[in-house]
């Protein structure tokens, strides 16, 4: 493998897993307090769709990028009504929100589709470029930038306060959280409206820095994958980073591979992504000590 | 004494708006044509070149009327819509998209009085026919011109889906580059759909690491592979639809358009007339459903010549497959004095010499 392809597989899969990683983090959130979001897809279109739309119209792209945040969180709490409010079922309720994330992107987005926009100005930032190689240079936007010290904020969050160990309280045990005097319902909610926040976001990176156009649907699966990569990081924000790059890179890497030359049909090529997050998914089930929350996927009824 | 004649003008004038018959009554339409897309019609692609077609049928018919429906997905959900437009009148539906095949036929049984064009098939029946636009051939001067305009001898081409009638355009492409510069290669890069917006910014970003200083497309809108190229000053080459020109106006050389209106039109005029005859119809440069994009500001004026003498060869029946043809593991795939004609462009599996990339 020669340089120019290593850089090149770099740089395309930190690209790529920014927005994988965002919407993984948020995953995380929600499901270390117990709620589990199918709908994920849905939320990250709605954040892709309102940011493109809103971009558009104002010409701002921080402004489109904010819009989207606050697109996600709403549409996200109205899930959590749904499910902590009225205890539907999680499942069941995610994908529902699924397809109302599909369809009212897809509502929202229709007047803007081929509407050119400017996209998240790209940063140049010294002596970060890929060790010893090319220019030392990152040439990316600022949410590239973030991504990383957002896990490690929500590593931080989760494990060196006392809001994250409440949450992860209520998502091992509500009962036992109310016991010591939490509130499940206001945690969840809260945790909820974070995991839309950068449900949003995810989904605005896709059309703001990634591909700077819409289509309907355009995210392609990226939610579900966001949600088997909490698994692949055991519900921990720093393992994450490398599930999301791990996979962002494997589909860079197949395209570039592609591009140079394989002698692999191209549809096998295609595959590596997913081949990889199952064989990733089927090791990781070996290890018979679940790091799941124990509460996860449960409706809190509340103690008598 | 000036007011009577007033009054009675007046008079007159109300008697003529109220009475009935007058221009506030519509006259029935000649024609009412319903058309189905598969994606958005503002995609500089695909579905954009079918909506302009559809214009200039009903520019050119006074009086005709046209319902649409975009974004509407290769399923049953297509037949429901369809059946819908019939329902409002329809007498002539066209089905744009490959995957509607199916269930426009189904509905082509059940109404024997509605007539349906299909985009890409190949069912018949008395009320049904297909036509599309005999692509192949056409990409031989797309080749001539990235093959002068290239630097570094490094062609780039992103494919939805490797289809026959795809692996066949690039094919053409790349012998259109070789038959001006011998050293011109092209690498190919599948991105498993002919829609995903996100997979073509990283395909042609692959392409561009690799080398290619000129990039293509088969995909359903060009848009994002062009933007993505001018963003990082790469020339580009469209397709489908010649609107995408604006998006890359300093890297756009060239394109491949579908111009569906003539024959839009013709199909039209033939049902009002009763005379339609159902039919698979294929044509290339020249033969009225393809033509050649404007050219961008880079590209001078011999290569210019040099491409339309091209597009000219195409349009009097060049056909570039034509024997011997080696492909590029080196196994002889057309013999001397053969060649491939339309029926056999969704054949192909392999790439010709020149084509870095694996077929199948």
């Amino acid at each position: 493998m020669s340089g120019a392809l290593v850089l090149g597989v770099v740089a395309s899969a930190v690209m790529s897993g920014t927005s994988l990683l965002y919407a993984t983090l948020g995953e995380i959130v929600g499901e270390r307090a117990g709620i589990v979001n199918l709908g994920l897809e849905g939320i990250m279109l709605i954040g892709a769709a309102t940011g493109f739309a809103v971009t558009a119209l104002t010409g701002q792209p921080y402004v489109g990028l904010a819009a989207a945040a606050t697109a996600g969180t709403a549409v996200n709490l109205i899930f959590a009504y749904l499910v902590v409010g009225r205890r539907a079922n999680q499942l069941a309720s995610g994908l529902t929100l699924m397809f109302f994330g599909l369809g009212l992107s897809a509502l929202e987005g229709r007047p803007f589709v081929g509407a050119l926009i400017a996209g998240l100005p790209k940063v140049r930032l010294p002596g970060l470029g890929p060790a010893g190689l090319g220019g030392g240079f990152m040439n990316d936007d600022i949410l590239v930038y973030l991504a990383v010290p957002t896990a490690l904020l929500i590593w931080w969050l989760l494990f060196r306060t006392t809001w994250g160990l409440r949450l992860r309280a209520v998502g091992e045990s509500p009962s036992a959280a109310v016991a010591a005097g939490l509130d499940p319902a206001r945690l969840q909610y809260q945790a909820l409206g974070l995991a839309g926040l950068f449900g949003g976001i995810a989904g605005a990176h896709l059309t703001l820095a990634l591909t700077l156009t819409w289509a309907e649907g355009m995210t392609a699966g990226r939610g579900f994958i966001a949600i088997a990569l909490v698994i692949f990081a055991k519900w921990n924000p720093l393992w994450a980073i490398a599930g999301a790059l791990l996979f962002g890179g494997a589909e860079s890497l197949q395209l570039q591979l592609q591009a140079a030359g394989a002698d692999v049909s191209p549809f096998v090529m295609n595959m590596i992504p997913y081949l990889l997050t199952l064989l990733v998914l089927i090791l990781w089930g070996w290890n018979r000590q679940s790091a799941a929350p124990a509460a996860l996927g449960r409706s809190f009824v509340g103690v008598e | 004494m000036v007011r009577i004649p007033l009054l009675a003008a007046a008079g007159a004038a109300l008697a003529a708006l109220l009475a009935p018959g007058s221009s506030v009554a519509q006259d029935k339409p000649p024609l009412t044509v319903g058309a189905i897309y598969v994606g958005s019609v503002n995609d500089y692609g695909y579905n954009r070149s079918m909506k302009d077609g559809l214009e200039e049928m009903k520019r050119n018919i006074p009086g005709l009327k046209l319902i649409e429906a975009e974004n509407l997905p290769e399923t049953a959900e297509s037949e429901r819509v369809m059946e819908g437009m019939i329902q409002q009148g329809a007498k002539l539906i066209f089905a744009t998209s490959f995957g509607h095949q199916q269930f426009a036929f189904n509905l082509a049984k059940t109404h024997p009085d509605v007539y349906f064009e299909h985009a890409g098939g190949w069912m018949q029946a008395p009320n049904f026919g297909n036509f599309f636009g005999a692509t192949q051939a056409a990409w031989f001067p797309m080749g001539v011109a990235a093959g002068k305009m290239t630097k570094s001898n490094t062609l780039g081409f992103v494919v939805g889906l490797p289809i026959g009638y795809a692996i066949g355009n690039v094919n053409a492409f790349e012998m259109g580059a070789r038959s001006v510069n011998p050293q011109a290669q092209t690498r190919v890069v599948v991105t498993g759909g002919w829609a995903d917006k996100a997979k073509e910014a990283a395909a042609a970003t692959a392409l561009i690491d690799q080398g290619a200083d000129v990039v293509t497309m088969h995909v359903d809108s060009p848009a994002t592979i062009v933007q993505n190229a001018e963003g990082r000053g790469i020339r580009s080459i469209g397709f489908q639809s010649i609107a995408a020109r604006q998006l890359a106006p300093k890297g756009w050389l060239t394109g491949l358009g579908f111009t569906w209106g003539p024959f839009m039109t013709e199909t039209a005029n033939s049902v009002i007339a009763g005379t339609f005859k159902p039919a698979m119809v294929r044509q290339g440069l020249g033969q009225g459903m393809m033509a050649i994009a404007p050219f961008g500001e880079a590209v001078p004026d011999e290569v210019r010549a040099l491409v339309t003498a091209a597009a000219d060869r195409v349009g009097k029946g060049f056909n570039p497959f034509t024997g011997p043809l080696v492909d590029n593991t080196g196994v002889e795939r057309i013999k001397g004095g053969e060649s491939w004609g339309g029926d056999k462009m969704g054949n192909f599996d392999w790439y010709v010499e020149g084509v870095i990339g694996k077929a199948k």
